[in-house]
């Protein structure tokens, strides 16, 4: 059995480098193709600049002038602070909510009405209100966050299967007990799924507020670039934008394999093993 | 057997012109039911869907208010959902985030404290479903038979006397339904439940009950009790006796000839 692990995570390591390998030439090959096409007039460098000129304006804002730094960390700053205060006010709201039918019925229409607003048009409104620092983006961003995880949060409480609700009323569980063992754990795989959508449009939230007024962050480092026509300056935010939301993601993703590990064969087999360990740790046995 | 004055001392459900209507009246699920269920007893409750079986046995179990008559466990009337009481669905119901063994166990963390005694007896009680190699597999890892075998090692944590069972294994194929069946009849024996078994499969509940309580639909009304005699333990070659048959034929007569009476008036 360990053995065949073994054989399979070889292979696996070895395909993995090939398809590494693979995804590297590719990429090169598109870079050079675009410098080529710049060199050769076919693009105009003053809208797509060099991958030359946008590597050494990496050099430039990262280590050199290092005028990056506070922009990236202000809207890192917006988006983490928004994410987390949007997605947990619209989780409590919609457990408050998915508890009680009468609530539930008195909201709905209104759920719906702002759910059909673009969040992003009460953007003005809501810099006018906080002004251009970065509480009125981390409000925006709150406000972008908050509904994915509010509907998802909602529907998971509200669609747990009716005979495991009966089972856990003929146990004699309380409504605290009946939340923590049943309706919350059944609601995590899609409350993951709404705080994935939520991040994903947190950093678009809090860049669109910084366009819209601001007199800090990437949004507005983008804006002065191209302004000025400094293209190779805007396309080293706009990748640096690319690598944020990756890693954005990637961690989510690992998050939601960590948080909904049953949805997933290998995480439950580790589980499993992990869970036996701890019995026999206190049991002395496991039989 | 016990002779009929002690049967009265031993029952421990009973139900007198129990009836439950839906949508103020305009349903009627359940009408004028009058059984007792004596202790130690297994009965298989059989019709058709739709005849108000579930909705019965639901009353039993205390998740539904019934509409008139009387009822009671142990001499109680019931009110609600009762300790002593324990239901298994249809489908395993088994929550995806525990193992087999935690499942088990739900129903002694929602009772209190769970001690190193509840966590032996959950072991014991899968050991008795034929689990004791899966106890740290998760409901992904277990195929449906196996799911609903936790869920009666479960049913049986709850420490209950009385089980109540919804066609418990209705949703697993003919082959595995026929073993499953077998071991229930083992280890309710072994357990010394009252079971109330709900199906729709004549020769199933034939073969598990003591007596069977034929229902017919609309309204669901009780229309014949069927004693079956056959000794314990039984065998699933049983159901090829004559005997057997003569028995299915009988259930399958009162249900006839309720429904067509019913039909006529």
């Amino acid at each position: 059995m360990s053995d065949e692990g073994d054989l399979g995570a070889v292979a696996a390591k070895g395909r993995t480098r090939g398809i590494v390998a693979r995804h590297a030439g590719i990429l090169v090959a598109l870079v050079a193709a675009w410098e080529i096409s710049c060199r050769m007039g076919w693009l105009d460098p003053l809208f797509f600049p060099y991958p030359s000129a946008i590597l050494l304006g990496f050099w430039r804002l990262y280590i050199t002038q290092g005028n990056i730094w506070p922009h990236l960390g202000l809207t890192m700053l917006e988006v983490l602070v928004g994410f987390l205060a949007g997605s947990a006010l619209g989780i409590a709201l919609a457990v408050c909510v998915g508890m009680s039918d009468r609530l539930r019925r008195y909201l709905k229409p209104y759920v719906v009405v702002l759910e059909a607003t673009p969040r992003i048009a009460i953007g003005p409104v809501i810099i006018a209100a906080f002004g251009f620092g970065w509480t009125s983006k981390t409000a925006i961003v709150m406000l972008v966050c908050f509904f994915a995880p509010f509907v998802n949060t909602l529907n998971g409480i509200v669609g747990v299967e009716p005979e495991k609700q009966s089972m856990f009323r003929s146990m004699g569980a309380s409504k605290v007990q009946t939340f923590t063992k049943l309706l919350w754990p059944s609601a995590l795989p899609e409350i993951s799924a709404g705080l994935r959508l939520a991040m994903a449009s947190a950093l678009g939230g809090a860049l669109v507020a910084e366009f819209i007024a601001s007199n800090a962050g990437l949004g507005v480092l983008i804006t002065q670039y191209t302004g000025t026509l400094n293209m190779a300056s805007a396309f080293v935010c706009v990748l640096t934008l690319s690598a944020l939301g990756y890693f954005i993601f990637r961690g989510m993703e690992e998050l939601d394999r960590i948080v909904v590990f049953w949805s997933d064969g290998d995480r439950t087999d580790a589980m499993s093993r992990r869970r036996k360990a701890a019995w026999r740790a206190k049991m002395g046995t496991t039989s | 057997m016990a002779d009929r004055g002690d049967r009265r001392d031993m029952s421990v459900i009973r139900a007198e012109a129990l009836r439950k209507t839906f949508g103020g009246g305009a349903v009627v699920a359940v009408d004028d039911a009058d059984f007792t269920v004596r202790e130690g007893e297994f009965i298989s409750l059989v019709g058709p869907s739709g005849c108000g079986k579930s909705t019965l046995l639901r009353m039993v179990a205390g998740l539904l208010d019934r509409s008139a008559g009387t009822l009671s466990i142990h001499g109680r009337d019931v009110t609600g959902p009762n300790p002593a009481v324990a239901m298994m669905f249809q489908k395993p119901t088994l929550l995806d985030w525990r193992t087999a063994i935690e499942n088990v166990l739900l129903p002694s963390e929602i009772g209190g404290r769970v001690t190193d005694d509840d966590r032996r007896k959950a072991m014991g009680l899968l050991r008795l479903a034929g689990l004791e190699d899966f106890a740290f597999s998760f409901p992904s890892q277990l195929s449906g038979g196996m799911q609903q075998r936790v869920a009666l090692a479960r049913l049986l944590q709850t420490g209950a006397d009385i089980l109540l069972l919804d066609e418990p294994f209705g949703a697993l194929d003919e082959f595995t339904r026929e073993h499953l069946n077998v071991e229930l009849m083992r280890i309710v024996g072994e357990v010394g439940a009252t079971t109330l078994f709900v199906t729709h499969n004549i020769g199933e509940a034939i073969f598990l009950a003591d007596r069977v309580f034929v229902m017919t639909p609309r309204p669901g009304r009780i229309a014949g009790i069927v004693e079956v005699p056959f000794e314990r333990p039984r065998r699933p070659s049983l159901q090829q006796s004559a005997e057997f048959n003569a028995l299915v034929s009988k259930v399958r007569a009162t249900f006839e000839t309720e429904t067509t009476a019913g039909e006529d008036a």
